[in-house]
């Protein structure tokens, strides 16, 4: 079977002794589920040969001294605030000089150094049936991180987890983060993921997984601004329990194919989650959203909003689940999708589902696809502001209504200014 | 200021303004009335630039310009100035931030430098103090989720903010109780100036014992049948408009 990969053929299985087994049957697993094409539903939008073709470097060298500096300089441009609240990683490697090993109020260790935990508690929540790109992650993927967050700990201030890519060509950075957060701890995280180095073709393939116990808070930001040149996949699975909730936002700018599968299980009565995502489209992007949210207990509650703009030439993909499951009775669950268009050649795949097997349910759900609102538009000229002023103003409102939900003001300013400035450039003539 | 001569205008198939004639000097403030359907806010709409609507005749002269020849944004900077009936929601836009950018679009376009934040705020509290608009009006997105009256408001706000050389108000007056409609009047009024004309666009009279027009014009069937003094109004407000179209009228 690993014939009909040729992206693993011949690569030796990395890391240390402890970790070999497991990467070896998950490799094992990712040729017997075969690489993802589009005759499978999940897949149907959305190629991904073309990056199995490619050539990547699944275990690329650790980063160069002089990638570490531009790495080091790039996360002082980004101004995150003290070494405490920061994790950096370079491609996908976690790399302690960019950051605290300690930040505030968090355990931090390497996963490979906890290797028999890690699979007794993680390890098989992502079968490579559904999720081949983690399978890919698990066994080539090196020097990830466990952070726990001890039980009753208020983390005051967002921990900023830098997912630096140096744009070296070919390289595939696979990084991991486990978020195990004990009982009623409350956290924020903000997730980058930007490129110090000039425009290459490389590939960050990242895996998140949250686990949350009774009353922990967690909220996770993603702000994704790659690099053109660069291809994105990404899973985030998160397991709450009992009345613990957590707020995901995925913010995508950039890369060139971006694929990002969202799966939230809420476990236990009471747990709750509030799930939105801004894309933005330009030309030659494509990007793809695939989330499933699974009420698996009863008096659960899920919220989702998602927004696509897609400029000319562009192509956004929305495919959103929810799933209520045997039995679990008064859940409410509400999904949208809204979709702008700003040319002709933008195109967008929405599709929402609801599988419930239950009676006791409040579930809604729509979707959208229009252009700017002539209505409007002419509101804002007759106030004097040009065509593209008004259009400007406009697009920037339909995306400012996903970014304004990031609680966290520090948080919600920085992504709506790299939202800012990125629809300059895509609503451009 | 404005002349409108022999104005035909059309939206789809359907003619809706058929020979209109109206003439506003500069100063004066004008009351345009008429039945349902008669074209007002269609005058009111071709006056702003709304490019659903058909002009297949006829001109119209502002301050000496054609004023059919102007996209939308022009004719604001050049200070004409619509009021909309039915004012539209933009959510996501601050209302602050939209107002800041209307008038420095309009500052721009005179040459003059832009206003900083500082000089906004200070201007737009002044203004919103003379017709008594809640402070959070700023901070909330473009009249969404704001009362029919407070709507209205929000457009008597950005006229007052504006300054326009020609303003009309597309019946500003309905949906409005008789304290707001005061206190919109009041600000309306503190506008005149020599420097400034005004088209009014109602169905009540009561707007026109508090903002006194020069001239009252009927709207029947797309043109001007009758106009008068400011006592047309009362007259109108007693007989309705019958005893005009039955009269053969213009």
């Amino acid at each position: 079977m690993s014939a009909a990969l040729p992206l693993t053929a011949g690569v030796a299985i990395p890391g240390p002794e402890a970790t070999r087994a497991a990467r070896a049957g998950a490799l094992a697993d990712l040729a017997a589920a075969g690489w993802p094409t589009r005759r499978r539903e999940r897949w149907r939008y959305t190629d991904l040969e073309p990056l199995a073709a490619a050539g990547f470097d699944l275990t690329p060298p650790p980063a160069d001294a002089a990638t570490m500096r531009s790495a080091s300089n790039l996360l002082e441009d980004l101004d995150l605030g003290d070494a405490a609240s920061r994790l950096g990683f370079v491609d996908g490697a976690h790399a302690a000089e960019l950051g605290s090993s300690a930040a505030a109020g968090l355990e931090i260790s390497d996963i490979e150094a906890r290797w028999p935990e890690y699979a007794a508690s993680f390890a098989s929540a992502l079968p490579a049936a559904d999720y081949p790109l983690a399978t890919l992650n698990t066994a080539f993927g090196r020097r990830g991180l466990w952070i726990r967050v001890p039980a009753g700990t208020d983390v005051a201030s967002p921990v900023h987890l830098v997912m630096i890519g140096s744009a070296r060509a070919r390289v595939a950075a696979q990084p991991r983060i486990v978020i195990d957060v004990e009982r009623d701890a409350r956290v924020t995280f903000v997730q980058h993921f930007i490129e110090c180095g000039a425009e290459a073709e490389s590939w960050t393939n990242a895996v998140t997984q949250i686990k949350q116990a009774a009353g922990s808070r967690v909220e996770l930001y993603r702000l994704q601004r790659h690099a053109r040149g660069v291809a994105h996949t990404s899973v985030l699975a998160a397991d709450l329990a009992d009345g613990a909730e957590l707020t995901a936002g995925y913010i995508d700018l950039g890369g060139r194919l971006v694929r990002n599968d969202v799966s939230i299980v809420l476990g236990g009565p009471g747990a709750r989650t509030e799930l939105f995502g801004l894309l933005l489209a330009g030309a030659g992007q494509h990007v793809d959203d695939h989330t499933i949210i699974r009420h698996a207990a009863g008096s659960t509650v899920s919220r989702e909003v998602f927004r696509g703009i897609i400029g000319e030439r562009g192509r956004g993909v929305f495919n959103g689940k929810v799933v209520v499951e045997h039995g679990c009775q008064r859940i409410d669950a509400s999904q949208s999708n809204d979709n702008l268009l700003l040319g002709e050649h933008a195109e967008i795949d929405t599709k929402p589902e609801l599988e419930i097997y239950a009676d006791d349910v409040k579930c809604s759900h729509g979707s959208t696809v229009g252009e700017l609102d002539p209505e409007q538009l002419f509101y804002l000229r007759a106030r004097g502001l040009d065509p593209a002023g008004a259009r400007r103003i406009l697009t920037e409102a339909f995306a400012a209504t996903v970014v304004e939900r990031i609680a966290d003001s520090g948080v919600r300013a920085r992504a709506l200014s790299a939202v800012r400035a990125r629809l300059g450039a895509l609503t451009e003539p | 200021m404005l002349t409108i001569e022999n104005l035909h205008a059309r939206i789809g198939q359907r003619e809706i303004l058929k020979g209109l004639n109206l003439h506003v000097p500069a100063g004066e403030v004008h009351a345009l009335m008429g039945p349902n359907g008669s074209g007002k806010s269609t005058l009111a709409q071709v006056l702003a630039g709304r490019e659903d609507y058909e002009v297949t005749e006829g001109r119209i002269v502002y301050q000496g310009q054609d004023l059919l020849a102007l996209a939308p944004e022009e004719r604001a900077r050049a200070g004409v100035f619509l009021a909309f009936q039915y004012p539209i929601e933009i959510p996501g836009v601050n209302n602050a931030y939209l107002l800041k950018a209307a008038l420095n679009a309009q500052r721009q376009a005179r040459g003059e430098p832009p206003v900083d934040a500082f000089e906004f705020m200070k201007l737009i509290k002044s203004k919103m103090e003379l017709i008594n608009v809640p402070k959070d009006f700023l901070n909330r997105s473009m009249n969404q989720g704001f009362s029919g009256g407070e709507k209205k408001r929000n457009e008597v706000l950005q006229m007052l903010l504006l300054e326009p050389r020609l303003a009309i108000l597309d019946e500003t007056d309905s949906g409005l109780d008789v304290d707001a409609l005061k206190i919109v009047a009041q600000g309306v009024n503190s506008l005149r100036s020599p420097e400034r004309s005004m088209l009014l666009v109602t169905h009540y009279e009561r707007l026109l014992e508090l903002i006194v027009p020069d001239r009252v014009h009927v709207l029947a069937g797309g043109r001007i049948v009758k106009s008068g003094p400011r006592e047309l109004a009362r007259e109108l407000d007693e007989h309705g408009y019958d005893w005009i179209q039955a009269g053969g009228s213009a």
